[in-house]
This record gives structure tokens, C-alpha cells and sequence, in this order.
């Protein structure tokens, strides 16, 4: 155990899945139109993510094998290879929204072009990968991704009417303003964002890169069961700073710099300052979050050496792969398009990419030749195959419902 | 030969009948190790053919292996009917010329083959 | 699992299942180290050569003689990978197969690693930091 910073692995992690810069603008987006009558999707994401987020690491610590060996060794080169083709689609489409945001961070603080600094955050990255420990790294993005905790503050300093956001969230209805299409998408694509598949990819690959044993099972706990619902917290506090403030006015989200607009008006420069740097942080460790993953998972499919914890020139092709994602991102970024919009794709990749990353999870968990005498037990396997019908039925929903509401316009 | 030659193929009996697809090539390690070898030699004991899918098990052959309920059900119910055939019994597989080709590949048991419980523990 | 099934003697040998323990795993060498994974087997009659190819049938036996790796997408597309672009592992080199197939020698030795070796020798140790161990103090 290393004390407090013991939990940094699981706050990154939750950083990246629910406060990435797509995920801060959908979240805005969310509680500008519909309150908190969404709020019930991110408590049920967050009880999603705990669950496999836990067996993935249960497995990593007690086989040492990460979660993209697992898909690969127990669905095959096909099924798998699927799953890799759209998981790395959203992870490579939120790598590109978050070193946009980092760029539209950079010049806002300077006011030089932003796309002079859009080659200069990804080579940041790539320094941090190629040279900072793993451990240092977590502990950095995860205690400054800490500030964002101003969101809850602004939230509490805008004294709202809780017991009306408290009907919302307990008694959730469709508001008048919006059609039922467009509310299950944004419950589907909040579900989808809060389980997004990377989470467990560097969740697991995290507990080797840390060296997880058997006795580190009760780390792992605390990190999934910490990290995030302190996730989820947050992106339900932003939610419902953008529904005290932005709703009533009819101000609808459609850029980042509108996110902090509620925190201004709460809590004054000191807060919004706090937050900013909350904000560059979470963009940050997510772009670090999905480089990563994007190594891990194609490395593990392919059998590659991986990981942090060894030299870059001992895991050569892993370092290849994170270096062309993100020229790959800077690319994308280059042609123009708004980084925040391509992530509004990732629910058709998150749709294939869903179910067939928690089955394998889910089926090897109660593997006792990797697992010994840790299988799942009855609830973990009851919730765990809930989720599962919740995810298919979510997923085959998703493509139909995105173009009957044009990706919730 | 491969083990991708067998994996998936349609298996047929002496008269022609479809039996189903190999699903799994059953191993035994009780070969004499090679010169400087650890392990046994591994020798094909048998195919495991199930009737109606190519799909995957899932490790669910094993009857070690039980949970989660649901899904356990569901692919002991597509594999139901599942046999291991042991190597003897099989008469012909593919030629070198159907594999490359990835087309008309069969597996032929002998006439009176017998079928063998598949289940692992 | 079902009636009418011949009861399957017990088996002088450990008893694997290729799909199930074999392929699609990660390969690790003698330090631990991965290597590969198990795209295919090689299988040959005992005594042949292990550079015939030939379809084998039930009056022969038959033993693995080497895991094979790559092309892994070969057998995504359909039909077979040529043989030259696979790599082969002797069988004599595994020492235990478990959630992950274990060698007992160093992945260097194996065309498996080739392109991670060039890659290694050729590019990364000359970037400056290629060779830094992350884990070292500082």
C-alpha cells in the first residue's frame, strides 16, 4: 500500500472514462437540456464499470494476464480482432478530442493558433510515455485530476432547489423540450462513455504495470470502488451545474469553454481557476490514458512486449504503436474538424466493442484455471450477466437510435 | 499439416452424412519427451465435433466450469450433442489443395466410429 | 454432457485441448519475457521430417511438433497463410502450458522476435532515453 496515492490508478482511470474532454462536453450537454433526469444512467454506469473493472483487475492480479490477452486467448483471432478494430476506434478518436482540448487549453493561455500547439501536446505525451515511470505518472494526473472536485463545490455554492433536482434524478421523465428518441440516445451514449471499453484495457494493464499479486486484490478493490464513483460524482455535479445555471436560460452546451460558465458564476476566479486546472489534467491523463491503451491493446492481441515498466527499447513495437495514435490523432486534428464532434462516433464502435470486451471478462473470471479459488461469486456473476443483456440491448439500440436523432441534435 | 487444416472443418461420415465441425483437437501429452525437452510430446488423441456450430465453447466444456449460469446454458445448449472422435477413427482429412484453396475442406470418420464423451474436468 | 456417449477412458498423459489451452495465448520466454502468441500448431507424423507438410489421417500418429505465429489476420481472411511467413517454436521448447505458454529459452533465439530486435538494435537504442529503465531512480 503507498497511503492515499494507493488509489491513483482507479482516479485516472475514472478521469479518463468519465472526464475526458468528450465526456465533459456530453456531460454539459446533458444537464443543459435534461437536468438531472439522466443522472440515473451514470449511477448505473458506475455500478457497470466497479463490477468489470474489478474482475479485470481481480484477473490481472491473480493470473497476470491483462484484459486484451483474456479477449483474444477466449474469443479467438476473429472475434477478438473485431474488438480490437472498434476499440481502438474510440480509443484513437478520444486520444484526438483530448489533445485538441489540451491545444484549445494551451491557447487559450496564450493566445498563439491552436493548431501550432496541437503537435506540441502530442509530443508532451509522448515524452511522458516514453520517459516518466507509470507510478509517477498516475499519481500526477490523479491528484491534480482531484481539482475537479470544484465542479461539486460550484454546485453546492449555487444553492439550487434540491429537492427538485433530487425528483428529477429519483423520478426521471422525459422533459418536454425533448423527444424520447433523443433521450435514450444520450442514456445510451452516457452508458456507453461511463463503461467505455479502454477503462478496463488500462485498468488491467495498470495492475501489471504496478505488479499486482494476489495480495494486491484488496488495492485493486479500493481503486475500482474509489475511483470510480468519484468518476461519476462528478460528471453528475457537472451535469447539474449546467442544469442550475444553463437550463433555466436556455443556453445549450455546444464548446468546453461553456463548461466552467456555472463554476464562474458560483464560485468566482479562485474556483474557476481551480477548476481549469482540473480540466487540463483530466484532459491530460486521458490523452495519456488512451495513447496507452491503444499500446496495450494491440500489443496484447499480437503477443508483443508491453508495458511501462520496462525500457521503451525492450518493448519496441508497444512504443511504435503508441507514437503512430498519436500522430494519427494530430492528423485527424489537422483537417480541421472539431475534435469534440468525432468523439459523438465512438458510440457505434463502443457499440461492438462493448459486449465483446465484458464476456470474455466475465467468462474467464469464473475461470478457476486462471483464477483458483477467486472465481466470481453468485452476486458479482448475477450483476455481471445483467449488465451484460443490458450492454446488448443497448448496443443493438444505438446505430438505429443515432441516425433516427442525428447523433442527438 | 496445421491444426488451422482440422479447426472448423465439416465432418462427415463413411456414407457422406454430415456429423457437424471440429470444434477442438483433444491432445495427450504421453509422448516420450524429445532429447532436452521438459514437457511430454503432445500426440493428437482426438477430435472434438460439435453437430451444429463452429463456434467456440468458451471453456465451457470443462464440467468444472458452471458459471455464470446463463451462459454456461446457453453454449452447453449449442454444442448439445457434441462427441470426441478419436484420431484412429478418422479416415481422411483435407488435402493440402482444399485448405489453401479454404473451400470444400471435409473431414471423413471410418465406418463404424465410435463416439466418445467430450466433456473435460 | 449426454447420453448415449462412450465413456472416455482415463489417459496416460496430461490432457489438453489446442483451442482451449493452446492457441490465441500469450507466449512467454525463459525470463518471463513475451514472445509471441500461439496463432497455430504445427502437426507431423512421428519421424518425419519437420519440413514435410502433408495432410495426416488416423493410421498415423500424430504429435504437435511446433507452435506457429503469424500471420494471425491469414486466418481471419480465409484459407491458409503460406508457410513462410509463419513462425515456428519448436515443441521441445515449452516447458508448461498455463494461462500463458511458458518456454524454456530466451525469445531472442526465436524468428518470432525479429522485427521487435530490429526495431530494438536498429531504432530505439538510438533515441536518446531508449534504453532508460523507467523503473531506475532518477
Amino acid at each position: 500500500m503507498r497511503g492515499p496515492l494507493a488509489v491513483a490508478l482507479g482516479i485516472l482511470t475514472a478521469i479518463g472514462g468519465f472526464l475526458d474532454a468528450g465526456d465533459l462536453v456530453t456531460n454539459a450537454v446533458v444537464g443543459s437540456r435534461f437536468g438531472l433526469t439522466l443522472a440515473w444512467v451514470v449511477v448505473m454506469g458506475v455500478i457497470g464499470i466497479c463490477v468489470f473493472a474489478h474482475m479485470s483487475g481481480k484477473v490481472a492480479a491473480v493470473s497476470g494476464r491483462a484484459t486484451f490477452e483474456i479477449i483474444r486467448e477466449r474469443l479467438g483471432p476473429r472475434a477478438a480482432g473485431a474488438n480490437l478494430v472498434a476499440s481502438l476506434a474510440v480509443t484513437v478518436l478520444t486520444l484526438t478530442a483530448e489533445i485538441g482540448g489540451m491545444a484549445l487549453a494551451l491557447q487559450l493561455a496564450s493566445s498563439v493558433e491552436r493548431r501550432l500547439w496541437m503537435p506540441v501536446a502530442a509530443l508532451a505525451v509522448w515524452l511522458v510515455l516514453w520517459r516518466v515511470r507509470f507510478q509517477v505518472m498516475e499519481n500526477v494526473t490523479g491528484l491534480l485530476g482531484l481539482t475537479l472536485i470544484g465542479f461539486a463545490v460550484a454546485l453546492y455554492l449555487l444553492g439550487p432547489d434540491w429537492g427538485e433536482l433530487a425528483r428529477q434524478t429519483l423520478q426521471p421523465a422525459v422533459p418536454p423540450s425533448e423527444g424520447a428518441a433523443v433521450y435514450w440516445y444520450f442514456a445510451i451514449a452516457l452508458l456507453g462513455a461511463a463503461m467505455t471499453p479502454y477503462e478496463v484495457f488500462f485498468f488491467s494493464s495498470g495492475g501489471v504495470e504496478e505488479r499486482w499479486t494476489v495480495k494486491d486484490l484488496a488495492t485493486s478493490r479500493l481503486n475500482v470502488f474509489v475511483g470510480f464513483p468519484f468518476g461519476g460524482v462528478l460528471s453528475i455535479a457537472i451535469a447539474g451545474c449546467a442544469a442550475v445555471v444553463l437550463l433555466p436560460l436556455g443556453i445549450e452546451v455546444d464548446a468546453m469553454s461553456q463548461i466552467v460558465l456555472p463554476v464562474a458564476q458560483a464560485g468566482g476566479p479562485l474556483l474557476l481557476a481551480v477548476v481549469i486546472v482540473g480540466l487540463v489534467s483530466a484532459t491530460t491523463g486521458a490523452a495519456l490514458e488512451t495513447a496507452l491503451s491503444a499500446g496495450y491493446t494491440l500489443s496484447q492481441y499480437l503477443g508483443w512486449s508491453w508495458g511501462k515498466f520496462r525500457r521503451p527499447a525492450e518493448a519496441a513495437r508497444f512504443h511504435v504503436a503508441m507514437i503512430v495514435a498519436l500522430v494519427v490523432a494530430v492528423g485527424v486534428l489537422m483537417t480541421g474538424v472539431d475534435p469534440i464532434a468525432v468523439t459523438e462516433y465512438s458510440v457505434v464502435f463502443s457499440a461492438v466493442a462493448l459486449p465483446l470486451t465484458y464476456l470474455p471478462i466475465l467468462v474467464v473470471a469464473n475461470d478457476p484455471e486462471y483464477m483458483g479459488e477467486h472465481v466470481n461469486g453468485r452476486v458479482l456473476n448475477a450483476v455481471g450477466t445483467l449488465y451484460l443483456v443490458i450492454l446488448v440491448v443497448a448496443s443493438a439500440a444505438a446505430v438505429p437510435l443515432m441516425i433516427v436523432t442525428e447523433a442527438g441534435a | 499439416m496445421i491444426a488451422g487444416d482440422l479447426i472448423d472443418v465439416e465432418v462427415r461420415d463413411a456414407d457422406g452424412e454430415r456429423l457437424g465441425y471440429v470444434v477442438d483437437l483433444r491432445l495427450v501429452l504421453d509422448r516420450p519427451p524429445e532429447a532436452g525437452a521438459v514437457l511430454a510430446g503432445a500426440r493428437l488423441h482426438g477430435l472434438v465435433v460439435s453437430p451444429r456450430t463452429r463456434t467456440s465453447f468458451l471453456g465451457y466444456e470443462r464440467t468444472s466450469v458452471r458459471a455464470p449460469w446463463p451462459i454456461a446454458q446457453l453454449l452447453r445448449r449449442r454444442h448439445r450433442g457434441s462427441f470426441l472422435v478419436h484420431w484412429p477413427d478418422v479416415a481422411s482429412v483435407p488435402s493440402l489443395d482444399a485448405t489453401r484453396r479454404g473451400k470444400g475442406a471435409i473431414v471423413v470418420l471410418r465406418r463404424g466410429f465410435d463416439r466418445y464423451d467430450p466433456a473435460l474436468t | 454432457m449426454s447420453t448415449g456417449l462412450l465413456p472416455e477412458p482415463d489417459q496416460p498423459g496430461r490432457v489438453v485441448d489446442a483451442e482451449l489451452h493452446l492457441l490465441d495465448r500469450q507466449v512467454l520466454d525463459v525470463d518471463g519475457e513475451p514472445v509471441c502468441t500461439v496463432d497455430d500448431l504445427e502437426l507431423g507424423a512421428v519421424g518425419d521430417d519437420p519440413d514435410i507438410d502433408r495432410p495426416l489421417a488416423g493410421d498415423t500418429t500424430v504429435v504437435v511438433t511446433a507452435l506457429l505465429s503469424g500471420p494471425v489476420l491469414g486466418g481471419v481472411v480465409g484459407g491458409r497463410p503460406d508457410s513462410s511467413r509463419r513462425h515456428r517454436i519448436a515443441w521441445r521448447y515449452v516447458t508448461d502450458i498455463g494461462t500463458a505458454v511458458h518456454l524454456g529459452a530466451h525469445g531472442e533465439q526465436f524468428s518470432a522476435t525479429w522485427v521487435e530486435r530490429w526495431l530494438r538494435e536498429r531504432v530505439f537504442s538510438r533515441i536518446p532515453g531508449g534504453r532508460h529503465d523507467p523503473e531506475a531512480d532518477e
